[in-house]
């Protein structure tokens, strides 16, 4: 079996650790799914408002692949449908008032193995779950009309106050296995499942990674086992929704069960707990005993994004993250001998020791300077690439030097750990995001 | 430090926008920030960060600058002293030099404050923690002896051509104290070029400097002739500690050494650099030695062994905290051992063969940092070559 060894990276140490028992909460009163978080999707409503939904119903379309459609995680009357500037739809909300879903055909095990490419690709469309499945590069909806050379899956979640996925594979085995059979259906390469404890798999090429985050992020994992050239696409598919995508073969139906952590230094009581896809921020926090300036993240502290009490959980993310929102001015900060309480850094330059856990907050911990390049990226991104000179070619918008300096093998999420690390407080990401539309935009 | 705070906050709408000292608010910014860390918070992104920032970088800098601060000041009590014949205990050494540099730090200081906040307020952006380190670098490689004005004149040179114009700290091509020094050397070459000792005593007191010696005979061995000296002690171990002439800063080897550990250590300095440096003047003075030996010729520079060119002149200085600023430098690891090779190598180079100068390191450092990006895109073309290659398959 393959094995990588990750070595640069860095897994923070951030407080409010969740314990690993799964736990039920209390339903959603009503779920939303939001379309204008999806990269490059123009959404189309198939719906109105008062409408009755079944779980799997079509929401809405993508106007440039009109086959790929939204299912609705929950069953129930559409209550809301927001829109924001030129009437993109911001937010489609449904009010929970069953458990219906639609149901369709279901495979066994060896209907699987035996099933042609265009059957499953048409049941999971018919289904309205292809947005469960994102390419590379670019990191948005794949498109049905495509076939990727690979399908990688990451079985490992490294990033801060992440679920166990191992845990949940272990325990979702058999639908699992058949997400990935289906899968590996789809593509004329293989299906690469890469963890940290040898999950064993037919049809796909299991491997085994160790090392800090980003090893658990899919790019990382692509780079070291098949990297991407230019034209080529992978598609990947996060190991919860594999197991969605099993389960929709194994019982005919969209079962939009996921499983969350809802932590963080913020959090009065971090835990990892069971609901639906889409359910409302309010419905996750209920139980946790917040102060008033705290940051509610839906995602991971690294890539998530900011939400309130009102909003509801992204498409994509298994994580709530709960941060303080206040700051302190200590008096002559810069001078500080600092300690494992008050500063948390990757350098030697503060006298903070020791391996416990941080409470970290949103403090930037300092103002956006010019870059000082003192190797604070290149530490923590795992890869054979220069992100100082990839940086400074998107900045130039130079699409060649881009290229030259592998801008395909990159997203956004792979960076997000050399902006937690800069002195000078760039955001790396967002600019690697930027290339990467500059290159779509391109052709 | 409420009252402090209070004060800052109550006078802070004022350099708001539409206050009425607006145009000044960089100023006020930095002082506000310099005394009180930002209370900035993420916008997006990673939502937590690290607490590292450029200020605890540049003001870590200064801090590995201390120890040269201290021991120059001792070095010019004890170099005055010295000339004049009179003994003293290193408290009365470290007062008499203290109030000889003091002014040279005050007025480098004033200058570049001046500089760094006029373009701050003209060009509104925020003041650059940077100037910090250069003002702190630029009075340890002055002579004790320096009229003030030159300070304040290399200061605004060093500040305004070495960084500003190229749009501050971060964008600048050469390292803005060397650039400072330079401008001296090449302005006033009879001052500061570095054969004559600099020390701050009786009108007439001269002598040779340690690299001078060599420089001025012909077939000779340097080493013989170094210890020959008798109004000052070259011994190779003095010169490691620093006790003989030289700029304020630069003359130990030993404490030079304590700050280049502490950067590499906080892992500000790179110590590829450092010791792709010391590699390449090892190397080429070992080249240099054999060269003296197998042509037989007159340079007795040529025979001056690599232990010694490390411990005199400027390269420990310059080495450790020069050659290491990252901006400047080579950006890639492997640029860096490149970069601080050559420094090295063109130290031994311009200190042996050149006739003009004794002392090297300044000009092998600035003539390295216009290649470092010539040096880093080699090794960029190499990364760029193997992708290419994998892509072709």
């Amino acid at each position: 079996m393959n094995h990588i060894v990750i070595k640069k990276g860095h897994n923070i140490r951030i407080g409010g650790v969740p314990s690993k028992d799964v736990v039920s909460i209390a339903g959603s009163e009503s779920v939303a799914i939001s379309p204008k978080t999806f990269i490059g999707v123009k959404p189309k409503r198939m719906v109105s408002e008062g409408d009755s939904v079944l779980i799997g119903s079509p929401l809405f379309f993508d106007k440039t692949k009109p086959e790929v459609k939204w299912a609705s995680p929950a069953n129930g009357t559409i209550k809301t449908i927001q829109f924001g500037a030129r009437r993109v739809i911001e937010k489609i909300e449904i009010k929970v008032e069953g458990t219906e879903a639609v149901s369709g055909p279901s495979f066994t095990s060896e209907q699987l193995v035996s099933a042609d490419r265009a059957t499953l690709l048409t049941r999971i469309l018919e289904a309205n779950l292809f947005p469960l499945i994102r390419q590379r590069p670019f990191n948005k909806v794949a498109n049905p009309k495509d076939t990727p050379r690979d399908i990688f899956i990451s079985a490992v979640n490294t990033a801060p106050l992440s679920v166990d996925l191992s845990l949940l594979i272990e325990t979702e085995k058999n639908a699992f296995q058949a997400g990935v059979i289906a899968l590996s259906k789809l593509t004329n390469g293989d299906v690469f499942l890469t963890s940290e404890k040898g999950h064993q798999f037919q049809n796909s090429i299991n491997q085994t990674i160790s090392g800090p985050h980003p090893s658990g992020n899919v790019g990382i994992q692509i780079h070291h086992s098949k990297p991407m050239k230019p034209g080529e696409l992978i598609w990947t598919v996060n190991a919860q929704h594999v197991i969605t995508l099993g389960k929709l073969f194994l019982t005919g139906s969209y079962i939009p069960d996921v499983i969350l952590t809802v932590a963080g230094p913020g959090a009065s009581k971090p835990k990892t707990v069971a609901c639906k896809v889409g359910a409302s921020i309010k419905s996750l926090i209920v139980d946790q005993n917040l102060k008033d300036d705290v940051r509610l993240i839906s995602g991971d502290v690294l890539t998530g994004k900011t939400v309130d009490e009102s909003q509801f959980l992204g498409f994509y993310d298994s994580s709530v993250t709960i941060l303080p929102d206040s700051v302190n001015r200590p008096f002559l900060g810069m001078l500080a001998l600092g300690s494992s309480d008050s500063k948390y850094s990757l350098t030697n330059t503060f006298l903070s020791f020791s391996e416990k856990e941080f409470k970290f907050n949103t403090a930037q911990n300092g103002e956006e300077r010019a870059i000082v390049p003192i190797n604070a990226w290149e530490k923590v991104l795992p890869m054979d690439i220069y992100p100082n000179e990839l940086f400074r070619a998107i900045l130039a918008e130079d699409i060649e030097e881009m290229e030259e300096l592998g801008i395909w093998e990159c997203d956004d999420e792979d960076f997000a750990l050399c902006s937690f690390a800069c002195p000078s407080k760039i955001d790396v990401g967002s600019v690697i995001r930027k290339g990467l539309d500059l290159m779509e935009l391109e052709g | 430090m409420r009252w402090l705070r209070n004060i800052l906050d109550k006078v802070e709408p004022v350099f708001k926008k539409g206050g009425k000292l607006e145009k000044l608010y960089p100023i006020f910014e930095a002082t506000d920030t310099i005394l009180f860390s930002t209370d900035e918070r993420t916008h997006s992104g990673p939502h937590i960060r690290d607490s590292i920032d450029v200020k605890r970088v540049m003001i870590l800098v200064v801090v590995a600058l201390i120890p040269c601060y201290i021991f120059g000041a001792m070095n010019v009590g004890y170099q005055m002293a010295l000339a004049l014949g009179e003994t003293s205990t290193w408290q009365q050494n470290l007062i008499r030099g203290g109030l000889k540099i003091l002014p040279i730090i005050a007025v480098t200081f004033a200058a570049g404050a001046f500089w760094e906040l006029l373009f701050a307020v003209v060009r509104k952006h925020s003041v650059s923690e940077g100037f910090l380190v250069t003002c702190a670098l630029i009075p340890l490689v002055m002579p004790a002896t320096i009229p003030l004005w030159q300070v304040a004149v290399a200061t605004t040179f060093g500040i305004v051509i070495g960084k500003e114009i190229f749009g501050g700290v971060g964008m600048n091509i050469f390292n803005p104290a060397l650039v400072a020094r330079s401008f001296l050397f090449f302005t006033y070459p009879a001052r500061i070029s570095g054969d004559k000792v600099w020390v701050a005593g009786p009108d007439g007191y001269s002598g040779a400097t340690a690299l001078a010696v060599p420089a001025a005979e012909l077939n000779q061995d340097a080493v013989t002739l170094l210890e020959s000296v008798t109004q000052f002690d070259f011994s190779w171990i003095n010169m490691f500690n620093g006790w003989i002439p030289g700029s304020i800063g630069e003359t130990s080897t030993l404490w030079c050494g304590v700050g280049a550990l502490f950067l590499v250590i906080t892992g500000l300095g790179s110590w590829r650099v450092i010791v792709g440096a010391i590699l390449g003047l090892t190397g080429m003075a070992v080249l240099t030695n054999f060269m003296a030996e197998v042509t037989g010729s007159s340079n007795t520079m040529l025979t001056l062994p690599a232990h010694y060119h490390l411990v005199m002149g400027g390269f420990a200085f310059g080495v450790a905290f020069m050659a290491t600023e990252p901006v400047t430098g080579a950006h890639t690891d492997k640029g860096r051992w490149v970069y601080g090779f050559f420094i090295g190598a063109l130290t031994v180079i311009i200190r042996s063969i050149n006739p003009a100068y004794p002392e090297g390191t300044m000009l092998a450092i600035l003539l390295m940092n216009a290649f470092a990006p010539l040096i880093d895109y080699f090794v960029i073309q190499g990364n760029v070559k193997r992708r290419m290659a994998r892509y072709a398959q």
